[in-house]
C-alpha cells in the first residue's frame, strides 16, 4: 500500500523549547492510525504541524511532512489552502465551539465546497453528505446550538468530507460525548474509510478505543514517539512502561469494588525538562542510563520502541 | 427579514415600534415632496411666527362638520405676533388638493399634494419668522438629518471594520502603527476636531457641497473609535476555535475575515451602528446651529433649531419653533431601542 502521508523526524518549538523532537511515522491508504498518550505529550501539536497551522509561537524547525508526494515545508499559505479541507480534512474534539454559531450547518459546510457549483449542486452535495453521516436533510437550515453534541460532530464530519480528503486528521474527535455517542461517532469513521478511500490519523488518550478503531497505534510522551506498532499487539503486548502502564490504567481491566491504578506523578513541563530519558521519573525500571540520555528508537518487527530496557543501543 | 420583525414583536415590543417609526420617518423624508403642503421656502409674510393651525371638526354653533376644516388666522399685533381666528369662515381640509407646481423625487411633476385646504393656510407645527410653515420645513429638513446619518455611519463603518479588522486580524506590527494612528484621532476633543475640518473650508459652499463636507466630517471622526473596538473584537474572536477549523478547511484570510470573524462583532456593532446614528443627526445639529453647517433657506433640524438660540422672546412666544427638536428627540430615541432590541433578536442563539 502506497503511503499517504510520511512525517521525517519532524521537530517543533521555538527558540526556547522543542515541544515535538524526531517524530518519524507514516499512514497508508485506507489505514487509520491512532496516536496515543496523556494530555500535554504534543499530540494535538502533531496534527496541527502537518495541516501547518501551529499557534504563531511555534515553528517547525526541523524535517519533512510529505503528504502525497509534496513536501507541505516548500508551499506557501495560498497552495497550502489549497491541500487543507480539500485534500487533508480536520475534526475536532468541541465541536460545538467549532462551528460558527452565526450560520446554519448548511451554510457552514457549503462554503467549504471548493467546486464551482450552483447553489442547487451545492445544497444536494452538502445534503448527501449529512445523510452520509447519519444526520437528516433538515440539519440544513439548523443552527449549531440547535443540535446535540453528537450530532454537531457529525456535522464537522460531513464539513470534513465534502470534498472528499484523502487523508483525515481527527483531534479526539470523541472526547467530549457519551460514550454510546461516541462509540456511533467512532462507527461512523471506521465505515467511512472505505466508503470514501480514506486514511484516518486520530489522536485519542483512550488506549483501548485507539485499539478498537486503528490498525496502528503511536504511543507519544513528552514530544517523543516512545512505541509504535500494530494496534493489536500493542494493546495485548505493550512493551515500553509507559504503554504498559497506561493500559493498566484502563477500568475495563478491573473487578467491580478494585481500586484503578493510575500512573504517578505528571506529563513533565516541557519548560524544565532534563537530558534523560522524559519518562524516566515515572517509570519502574528506571536505570541509571535513563537520567541521562534519550534512548534512540529500536526497530523490529514492524514495531519501534523508545526504551533502554529492550537493548543497549544508546544515542551517541 | 420578515422573521426578524416578528422576532423583534415577540421579544422586544418598544423596538418593534420604534422600527415603524423610523420607517415612517424615513417615508416622510423621501416623500417629502408630496406630503409637504408648502414648498420649504415659500414665505408667507402675513404669517410670521403664526401659531399652528387647529384642525375642527365642530363649528363654533356646534354643528359636526365630517370633513375637517381650518379657520383663516389674521395678524392683529405684529410687534407681538398676536393672531386672532376668523370664525366665520370655514375652510374645509380636502386631500389631493392643487397646489403650485413642485418636481416630485425629482422624477415629475405635479401640482397636488396629500392635503391642503383650497382657501386659508394650513400650518400643522406654525410657522417661522419668515412665515414659511415648520411642517413643510420638517419634512424637507428630514431629508437632510436623517440622511446624514445612514451615509456618515455607512462610510465610518465601512472604515472602521476595514481598518479594525486588519489591525485586529493580523495584529503586530501592522496593529501598533494602526492603533497609534486611530489614537491621534481620538486625542482631540470631537467636537473642536468637527470645527476646525470645518474651518479649513470655504464658508460659502453651495448647500450640496455642505452636506457632503459634513458627511465627510462626521465620518471622518466616527470611525477611530469603532476601530478601536472592532479591533479588540477581531483579535478575541480570531483565537475562537471556529476561526481555526475554517482555516483547517483552508478558507482565504478574506473569507475568513469577514464571513467568521467581521459577522461575530454584529452583536456589538448593531448596536453601534444605531447607537451613532443619533451622534452624527446631532453632529449636523450642532454644525447647522453654529451656522457652519446646511445655510438658509435650505432647512435642516439643526439650522432650524438654530434660529431659537439666543432669542428668549421666540421661545416664549412662539414654542412651536421647537418641534423640529421633538423630531430630533425622537429619532434618537427609536433608534436607540431599535438597536437595543436588534441585538438581541439577531443573536441565533436566543431564538
Amino acid at each position: 500500500m502506497e503511503e499517504i502521508l510520511k512525517l521525517e523526524n519532524i521537530c517543533v518549538g521555538n527558540e526556547e523549547l522543542k515541544i515535538l523532537k524526531d517524530i518519524d511515522f507514516s499512514i497508508k491508504r485506507n489505514e487509520i492510525v491512532s496516536i496515543v498518550g496523556e494530555s500535554g505529550c504534543g499530540k494535538s501539536m502533531t496534527l496541527r504541524t502537518i495541516i501547518k497551522l501551529l499557534p504563531k509561537n511555534l515553528k517547525i524547525l526541523d524535517g519533512e511532512v510529505i503528504f502525497e508526494g509534496i513536501r507541505l515545508k516548500d508551499l506557501n499559505e495560498k497552495e497550502m489552502n489549497k491541500i487543507r479541507g480539500k485534500k487533508i480534512g480536520m475534526i475536532f474534539q468541541e465541536p460545538s465551539s467549532y462551528l460558527n454559531p452565526l450560520f446554519t450547518i448548511g451554510n457552514q459546510i457549503e462554503e467549504a465546497i471548493r467546486e464551482n457549483l450552483n447553489k442547487e449542486e451545492k445544497k444536494e452535495r452538502v445534503i448527501k453528505v449529512l445523510e452520509e453521516t447519519g444526520l437528516s436533510a433538515n440539519v440544513y437550515y439548523q443552527y449549531p446550538h440547535q443540535l446535540s453534541g453528537g450530532m454537531q460532530q457529525r456535522a464537522m464530519i460531513a464539513m470534513a468530507l465534502i470534498n472528499n480528503p484523502s487523508l483525515l486528521l481527527a483531534d479526539e474527535p470523541t472526547t467530549s460525548l457519551d460514550v454510546t455517542t461516541a462509540f456511533t461517532i467512532i462507527n461512523l469513521l471506521k465505515n467511512l474509510v472505505d466508503q470514501h478511500n480514506l486514511s484516518i490519523l486520530l489522536v485519542t488518550h483512550d488506549i483501548s478505543l485507539a485499539n478498537y478503531i486503528s490498525d496502528r497505534i503511536i504511543v507519544m510522551y513528552a514530544g517523543i514517539i516512545v512505541e509504535t506498532g500494530k494496534a493489536k499487539e500493542i494493546y495485548e503486548n505493550p512493551l515500553h512502561p509507559y504503554t504498559k502502564k497506561l493500559i493498566e490504567c484502563l477500568p475495563e481491566k478491573y473487578k467491580k469494588g478494585e481500586k484503578i491504578k493510575t500512573i504517578k506523578g505528571e506529563v513533565p513541563l516541557l519548560k524544565n525538562l532534563f537530558p534523560g530519558c522524559p519518562f524516566s521519573p515515572r517509570c519502574d525500571y528506571k536505570m541509571k542510563i535513563c537520567e541521562e540520555k534519550v534512548p534512540i528508537e529500536i526497530n523490529f518487527e514492524n514495531r519501534t520502541l523508545r526504551c533502554f530496557k529492550y537493548g543497549d543501543i544508546v544515542e551517541s | 427579514m420578515k422573521n426578524i420583525l416578528k422576532r423583534l414583536k415577540i421579544r422586544n415590543f418598544v423596538s418593534f415600534v420604534s422600527f415603524w417609526i423610523i420607517l415612517f420617518l424615513y417615508l416622510l423624508a423621501i416623500f417629502a415632496d408630496f406630503i409637504a403642503p408648502y414648498p420649504f421656502n415659500k414665505q408667507f409674510r402675513d404669517y410670521p411666527l403664526c401659531p399652528p393651525t387647529k384642525i375642527h371638526f365642530f363649528d363654533k354653533n356646534k354643528r359636526f362638520h365630517l370633513r375637517p376644516f381650518v379657520y383663516e388666522y389674521k395678524l392683529v399685533n405684529p410687534a407681538l405676533n398676536k393672531y386672532e381666528i376668523l370664525t366665520e369662515k370655514i375652510c374645509p381640509i380636502y386631500f389631493f388638493v392643487k397646489g403650485e407646481k413642485r418636481k416630485i423625487l425629482g422624477l415629475f411633476y405635479s401640482d397636488r399634494y396629500l392635503f391642503g385646504t383650497k382657501e386659508g393656510k394650513i400650518f400643522i407645527f406654525g410657522t417661522d419668522i419668515h412665515g414659511r410653515d415648520i411642517f413643510s420645513r420638517i419634512l424637507y429638513g428630514a431629508r437632510i438629518s436623517l440622511s446624514i446619518g445612514i451615509i456618515g455611519v455607512s462610510i465610518s463603518f465601512f472604515l472602521g471594520f476595514l481598518i479594525g479588522g486588519i489591525s485586529g486580524y493580523f495584529g503586530g506590527k501592522i496593529d501598533n502603527i494602526i492603533m497609534r494612528i486611530v489614537e491621534i484621532f481620538m486625542m482631540f476633543p470631537s467636537f473642536y476636531l468637527m470645527l476646525s475640518l470645518r474651518a479649513a473650508f470655504p464658508i460659502n459652499l453651495s448647500s450640496f457641497q455642505i452636506y457632503l463636507l459634513i458627511v465627510i466630517i462626521l465620518s471622518f471622526i466616527g470611525w477611530a473609535g469603532l476601530a478601536r473596538i472592532i479591533r479588540g473584537m477581531v483579535l478575541s474572536i480570531k483565537e475562537e476555535e471556529y476561526v481555526l477549523a475554517s482555516k483547517a478547511l483552508g478558507l482565504s484570510t478574506f473569507k475568513i475575515i469577514f464571513k467568521h470573524i467581521i459577522p461575530n462583532t454584529f452583536s456589538y456593532s448593531i448596536t453601534a451602528i444605531t447607537l451613532s446614528i443619533p451622534g452624527y443627526i446631532l453632529g449636523e445639529s450642532t454644525l447647522s446651529l453654529l451656522g457652519l453647517g446646511i445655510q438658509e433657506p435650505y432647512p435642516s433640524w439643526g439650522n432650524m433649531l438654530s434660529v431659537c438660540i439666543g432669542n428668549l422672546r421666540i421661545l416664549s412666544t412662539a414654542p412651536w419653533m421647537l418641534t423640529p427638536g421633538f423630531f430630533i428627540f425622537l429619532t434618537i430615541i427609536s433608534f436607540n431601542f431599535l438597536g437595543d432590541g436588534l441585538r438581541d433578536v439577531l443573536d441565533p442563539k436566543n431564538w
